[in-house]
């Protein structure tokens, strides 16, 4: 049995959002967690042209998709800058060095 | 001004606004110093607001005789309803409020007009988004008003406690905006339209079980946003860490905001509301329950009201999931009803703790914390800041005839409504933490009323003003509405009316 293409980009979708979510619980660099955020939107992205793909309508979920890649390139951006001026701040990019707030 | 086109001018006239704030902020702070353009910026911010509030009134007028607004530009499709007439009305109204309070507070920071241009730019990503009738166009105006919250939790940036905040709620309200969006294209896969009123038509009981999926996913990423338990833990940090004006926008509106957004979606899914009726009811109680018992144990002012934050969310989602899950429209009603007053006395418990954060510790120069103890005695030199504290503190904590009163016993009567067993245990619980919540409410006006005054208030400096004028507003609307709340029907009932409509579908 071969794998029709549709099943292939859901596997994708399921396994980037998985690999997106581990990374997000067990990853401890700030840098990292960015990236692991992104994994995750790629995934979504993924999912929302797979879904255009099975109703038809891949123009507007390529849209979308575009959409939602500038948003979160946005994230991505704002996360970073919170990064630099954590390392700046506190000299550090570990998400354990994160503890002033805790009580 | 044609009614489809008023829309537009709402949701777009903060971002004009943002824009020419930030462009003039920038030149007079390079011509003429930074004190002149922070007060500036204030005063314009104020006044794009008061404009916006223009073209929501002409709208108001027809969403009142019962019609919608629709507007239509290819997938893109904005909608004015009760829903959004309200959530409108509390934005515009908390934040020309919160403006006229930050131009003095403010005053001193560097890069004043960023704050001001951002703070305009989430007021209109809170208006397109009580607007959006489709999920993708809510999704769009979710993230603006996200992203912008993001950089105002952090506007601090020289200060570590600020960023750590500004990072962890990045995070999670990022990975929670990751599923939205997996719950937005599950449904866009099945139904093949993103259009809402389309998407509640097609959606027929039995609901199959993807579908559920993808409401439990949009359950997990608004409710990052709604502050729901267990998804909470950004919010304490966040709200504490944030300039005064920014925490009671967060608390008193971007919550509530992420709440609507959540009706939104699972109104649409109304074929299983007894589903999202039952999951509200039981995060409700758990809201509640930990949100005060976490309140009960903070040393620190503006942590203490973040966290009866968290539980004043649990009294809404407790009328609305009496709504979902028996159909008794006043829970909707009185959920509505307690989203404004939250809105108002948390507002005004931020903005009044603000205050004396100000001229206990900014006006010195030093971004410190304001704990429990600094506020010992302090009605001795701040008679009316206390007061208006106070007042916001009781009508928190359920205390007739204040406002937060009056919304919890329409929710406790909408509660005795279903005739259901669980549903008044749930009501009796929720009375219980009204109480409870008073333990720390009361505490602190004690404290304030009958202590010493402490060293930082004997040292502190005068109250600017401008900065009494939206305390004594806020404070003036919750002692009336405690004694005429049949004022805001006009705005809780159609709001309610069609959140009853989606969900019968």
């Amino acid at each position: 049995m071969t794998l029709s293409l549709v099943s292939l980009t859901f596997i994708a979708v399921i396994g980037l959002l998985a690999i997106g979510l581990y990374a997000l619980l067990v990853v401890h660099n700030l840098i990292k967690v960015v990236v692991a955020l992104q994994i995750l939107a790629k995934g979504a992205i993924l999912g929302f042209i797979l879904a255009g793909r099975i109703n038809g309508q891949i123009g507007l979920a390529e849209s979308l998709a575009l959409t939602v890649i500038i948003v979160d390139t946005i994230v991505a951006v704002i996360g970073l800058s919170l990064a630099v001026q954590i390392r700046h701040h506190m000299g550090t990019l570990d998400v354990s060095a994160l503890t002033r707030l805790r009580r | 001004m044609e009614a489809t086109t008023g829309v537009i001018w709402l949701i777009v006239t903060p971002f004009a606004t943002a824009f020419i704030v930030y462009l003039i902020g920038r030149i007079l702070a390079r011509r003429s110093g930074a004190k002149l353009a922070n007060r500036i910026s204030a005063w314009l911010a104020a006044l794009g607001l008061l404009i916006s509030a223009y073209p929501l009134y002409l709208e108001d007028q027809i969403v009142l005789s019962n019609k919608v607004v629709l507007f239509k530009q290819g997938g893109i499709i904005f909608y004015l309803d009760g829903i959004s007439v309200l959530l409108a009305v509390v934005v515009l109204l908390l934040g020309l409020l919160v403006v006229i309070f930050s131009a003095r507070y403010m005053s001193s920071e560097v890069g004043a007009e960023k704050y001001y241009a951002l703070l305009l730019a989430m007021i209109g990503g809170i208006l397109g988004l009580g607007c959006s009738a489709d999920l993708f166009t809510l999704w769009v105006w979710f993230e603006v008003m996200a992203i912008t919250s993001y950089m105002l939790v952090a506007f601090y940036r020289n200060q570590p406690a600020s960023l750590e905040a500004g990072f962890k709620y990045l995070v999670q309200s990022a990975a929670g905006s990751v599923f939205v969006l997996i719950g937005i294209f599950i449904v866009f896969a099945w139904n093949g339209t993103l259009d809402m009123m389309r998407i509640r038509y097609f959606l027929q009981p039995p609901l199959p079980p993807i579908l559920l999926v993808a409401g439990g996913c949009f359950l997990i990423g608004f409710g990052v946003k709604a502050a729901l338990v267990p998804l909470h833990t950004w919010l304490p940090d966040a709200h504490s860490q944030a300039p005064s004006g920014i925490s009671a926008m967060l608390s008193g509106i971007v919550i509530e905001a992420g709440l609507i957004a959540l009706l939104r979606v699972t109104s649409i899914m109304g074929a299983a509301s007894e589903l999202w009726g039952n999951l509200m009811l039981g995060v409700g109680a758990l809201n509640m329950l930990l949100g005060n018992l976490m309140a009960l144990r903070q040393t620190q002012v503006k942590r203490l009201l973040a966290y009866s934050s968290i539980g004043h969310m649990g009294y809404m989602m407790f009328g609305l999931g009496v709504i979902y899950r028996f159909g008794i429209l006043n829970g909707a009603g009185g959920a509505f009803f307690h989203l404004f007053n939250h809105a108002m006395m948390k507002g005004l418990a931020f903005l009044a703790a603000g205050v004396l954060l100000y001229v206990l510790y900014i006006a010195k120069g030093d971004h410190g914390t304001l704990t429990l103890d600094d506020l010992n005695g302090a009605s001795k030199r701040y008679p009316l800041t206390v007061f208006t504290l106070s007042v916001a503190l009781l009508g928190l904590g359920g205390l007739p005839p204040l406002a937060g009163f009056m919304s919890k016993w329409q929710i406790f009567v909408a509660g005795f409504q279903t005739q259901d067993t669980v549903a008044m245990l749930l009501v009796v619980f929720a009375a219980l933490n009204s109480v409870l919540s008073l333990g720390y409410y009361a505490p602190l006006v004690n404290r304030m009323y009958r202590l010493q005054p402490s060293v930082a208030v004997e040292n502190g400096a005068a109250v600017p003003k401008t900065m009494v004028v939206p305390l004594v507003v806020l404070t003036l609307l919750i002692v009336v509405l405690g004694f005429y709340p049949s004022l805001l029907n006009w705005l809780t009932e159609p709001a309610a009316g069609i959140l009853f409509l989606f969900i019968r579908g």
